[in-house]
């Protein structure tokens, strides 16, 4: 019995004290049971309750598997106290003052390089709350200068969540606004502007008083100079200044952009400005910075993360890994110090062109500068800003009603516009679709398409019960009434619209796949023609609705006598109805050039290994003809319209011809815009190559087995240019 | 993982489960072995395990197949803040986890008195 007893006792010795048994029990020793059943037991056999399922027991996190327990020992410290108790993020950082300022501008740099690889998609505890001085930033109160930054860090990095998650831009990179048990909100956070100016005032007197020692003046106001060498103290003292200074200006455009209604887009713009020049002169600073290293501890200095080349002190990301996840996360690469400049320096101007926007009224300008915007491929955080700044409360820009910015789009008449109608159900619903399009045109561009090709069912939906709805209420109205009814009249410009819309998606639905790649050379013939298809849909309802404005206009004046043949030459000629006419001779052009190709010399052909032409014409196109966007098309029509292309017919067509002359006419319209400028030279590039190409292998014929044809976008990220070669 | 390897386990290669081989995996529910029957009844007790490298994992009974491979429901994990064994512990909630007999160290359940003079009965 008493054997028993010291054995309890031991056992509890082992156990860790802070985890009690329940009330009335006691922790007891199951493994002798264990040993034993287990040998009882049969293989494959299992102990288990009513509740166990084996589907779920296999989502079981497997203790000491490298790749699914984070809590596994590595060889680092255990918590961020014992790392700090072990000497990794001494402060002050040296006891010679020189060096101290040293390796506070190398933490300054690697979190700069922190930063922007957490911006580029990487969690934010790997990355900037490696640093061990930010994971306890009481301690660094002390030490005024690193404070200082790792406050006003915080506080951007505390901005930058908030605007990406408001934004709700990031459900494709989640991994950026998760910060479980990271100290990311701390007391004092708004005063970080503050401290930072003070250091800053600290730092630029200093600079001054070193000046007028070198030119031997007398120094006006007693203060000690940052560091100890005179010969060094310009160069540090600048070093920090700049990038001090690029904090303070890059905290401020964060808080001006988010200023409501873009009422801060002026001011913002003045300090990318300003960032912009501190960031350059921390560029140049790496010159001085290099030069008193006397030892290069990182290998190889252009991949290092600071401007010096020497490894940062006080960073380690394994500490705070098993806060992350239940799983461990992934090795990550920090973004070089070059390429970290590199990244703030395209996420300002990206910051810049928002800034620059004219705050447009009309939704078509919006939607232009928005796809405008894309085209530079701008990363997470700029896209957030943009979204927050269309859609604000409800309203665009946080300023005007979607109502009146849709009845403007539609040039709906101005009696339309009283709050019955915009308490209507279709009203509303297309409010909410156009909301919706805004805040998914500024996700990137993989799940932008995604996200486009699921709500055109919403968008053709809307129409098809517009549709009906017209014709219920207002079926019999119409024969008893010459006249047309206001409200049937609104709802037939709100229809044409949708659809419109409708259509406008859907192109750039395709669009957006030859940006991704998504495409194969020998599906580029079915994606080309039911682009036409699509753009030609567009033209139609894009001509209705301009004729729409048109009437309205004609009546607003009472000038009846105005022929209606004027009108219609307005419409053609207005200037997106024109450009469109341009994509429009391009994809037929290319689609008939492709298939002329296959028709005459088989190539492009479709190999039959895995899936057949119509299969793949339906894992394309399966989302717009899900949506009937547009109606009655299908692999046999594709079929049937282009099995009798064949090379000269298309040359008589001249369908790039028409894309030049086309595009040649717009360019007086269009001379103050450069963006579209470059645009229409790009049409003009692809239809001349086209054609050209086009000439060349009518010349050869397309027997020829030397005859080599492919597909480059070489000129235009949609429109593919033919380059011909022979072998 | 190497441990297993000889033996089939069924916990740690559950695609076992889903081949016809007889006698794949069942329940234990039909051994008549009074040790599984005792086994049995500590399922859904709490339970406190401790591994090689010194970390204790506390949850709930779930499962147990031969080879002695253990899982725990809602478990949470702790361990030491710094080297030495008195130092402050640290805890993080894990859920359903597996722990392979290999790396267990200890195994304590959360039980009445009687039930414990009953496990001890068995070590003699």
């Amino acid at each position: 019995m008493a054997d028993e007893r010291d054995d309890a006792r031991e056992t509890r010795a082992s156990l860790p004290l802070s985890i009690p048994s329940g009330d009335q029990t006691v922790w007891a020793d199951a493994s002798p049971l264990i040993a034993a059943a287990c040998n009882d037991l049969q293989d494959g056999e299992l102990v288990h309750g009513e509740n166990f399922s084996l589907f779920a027991a296999m989502s079981a996190l497997e203790i000491m598997d490298p790749k699914m327990d984070a809590g596994i020992e590595s060889n680092g410290y255990r918590s961020v106290d014992e790392a700090i108790e072990n000497g990794t993020a001494p402060l002050p950082l040296s006891s010679d003052s020189t060096v101290d300022v040293q390796c506070v501008i190398d933490i300054m740099d690697h979190l700069l390089a922190c930063e922007a690889t957490w911006h580029k998609g990487h969690s934010l505890a790997q990355t900037v709350f490696s640093c061990i001085y930010l994971l306890k930033i009481e301690r660094t109160s002390a030490h005024v200068l690193l404070h200082s930054y790792c406050r006003i860090i915080r506080a951007t990095c505390n901005a930058v969540i908030s605007t990406v998650s408001d934004a709700r831009t990031h459900e494709e990179e989640d991994l950026f606004t998760m910060a479980y048990g990271l100290p990311l909100k701390g007391e004092g956070d708004d005063k970080c502007l503050s401290i930072l100016n003070s250091v800053e005032e600290t730092i630029s007197r200093q600079l001054r008083a070193c000046k007028a020692l070198n030119y031997k003046k007398k120094v006006l106001e007693d203060i000690d100079p940052l560091q100890a060498n005179p010969d060094l103290e310009d160069g540090y003292c600048r070093a920090l200044l700049c990038r001090i200074r690029f904090r303070k200006h890059f905290y401020h455009v964060l808080m001006c952009m988010r200023k409501s209604q873009g009422r801060g887009l002026e001011l913002a713009r003045k300090h990318i400005a300003l960032c912009l020049s501190e960031l350059s002169s921390i560029a140049k600073s790496q010159e001085f910075l290099r030069s008193n290293v006397c030892v290069s501890h990182q290998d190889d200095v252009e991949e290092g993360t600071t401007a010096s080349g020497c490894q940062p002190v006080g960073f380690d990301a394994s500490l705070n890994s098993r806060y992350s996840a239940p799983t461990p996360p992934r090795a990550i690469q920090i973004l070089s110090w070059k390429r970290a400049i590199e990244y703030f320096e395209k996420l300002l101007h990206d910051l810049d062109i928002i800034c620059s926007f004219s705050l447009e009224p009309m939704l078509e300008d919006v939607l232009h500068f928005v796809v405008q915007f894309q085209e530079s491929q701008p990363d997470l955080v700029a896209r957030a800003h943009l979204q927050l700044l269309l859609v604000q409360d409800g309203k665009l820009y946080g300023r005007d009603f979607f109502y009146d910015v849709i009845s403007k789009a539609i040039a709906l008449p101005s009696f339309a516009r009283d709050p019955e109608f915009q308490k209507n159900e279709f009203v509303v619903q297309l409010i909410q679709l156009v909301v919706n399009l805004l805040k998914i045109l500024c996700t990137n561009a993989a799940w932008q398409r995604r996200k486009l090709g699921k709500i055109l069912q919403d968008w053709s939906l809307f129409s098809i019960q517009l549709e009906l709805a017209l014709k219920r209420e207002f079926g019999d109205m119409l024969k008893a009434l010459v006249d047309e009814n206001v409200c049937l009249k609104v709802s037939k410009h709100l229809l044409t619209w949708a659809e419109e819309q409708t259509y406008w998606i859907a192109a750039r639905f395709l669009m957006l796949g030859f940006k991704l790649e998504l495409y194969s050379p020998n599906e580029y013939c079915m994606v080309y023609w039911y682009l036409y298809i699509i753009l030609m849909r567009l033209l139609d309802k894009m001509q209705v609705r301009l004729s729409n404005r048109g009437d309205s206009r004609k009546k607003g004046k009472k000038k009846r006598d105005v022929s209606k043949d004027l009108t219609r030459d307005m419409i053609v000629s207005s200037p997106s109805c024109l450009l469109l006419k341009c994509y429009l001779s391009l994809s037929e052009g290319l689609a008939m050039m492709l298939a002329a190709l296959h028709n005459e010399s088989k190539v492009f052909e479709m190999p039959n290994v895995f899936n057949n032409e119509q299969e793949r014409f339906i894992q394309h196109f399966e989302l717009l003809q899900k949506a009937h966007v547009p109606d009655q098309i299908s692999y046999f029509l594709f079929k049937e319209s282009t099995k009798h292309a064949l090379i000269p017919i298309i040359i008589k067509h001249n369908y790039f011809r028409e894309a030049q002359r086309v595009s040649t006419s717009l360019k007086g319209s269009f001379s103050s815009d450069p963006q579209r400028m470059q645009e229409l030279r790009q049409i003009e590039q692809v239809a001349e190559h086209n054609k050209i190409a086009l000439n060349v292998i009518n010349k050869v014929g397309t027997r020829d087995p030397s005859l080599i044809v492919s597909f480059e976008f070489t000129h235009h990220p949609v429109f593919a240019v033919a380059v011909v070669k022979r072998s | 993982m190497e441990g297993f390897s000889e033996s089939t386990s069924a916990l740690q290669n559950p695609q076992d489960f889903h081949s016809d081989r007889p006698g794949a995996s069942h329940s234990a529910a039909n051994n008549n072995s009074p040790l599984v029957a005792q086994l049995q009844k500590l399922l859904f007790h709490r339970m406190l395990i401790g591994v090689n490298d010194g970390r204790f994992f506390l949850g709930v009974f779930h499962c147990i197949d031969k080879q002695g491979n253990i899982i725990l429901q809602d478990a949470v994990e702790y361990r030491n803040t710094r080297r030495s064994a008195t130092s402050p512990m640290d805890q993080r909630c894990l859920g359903l986890i597996l722990i392979p007999a290999s790396c267990r160290s200890s195994c304590h359940v959360d039980c009445s008195i009687e039930e414990q003079l009953s496990l001890l009965s068995l070590q003699k």
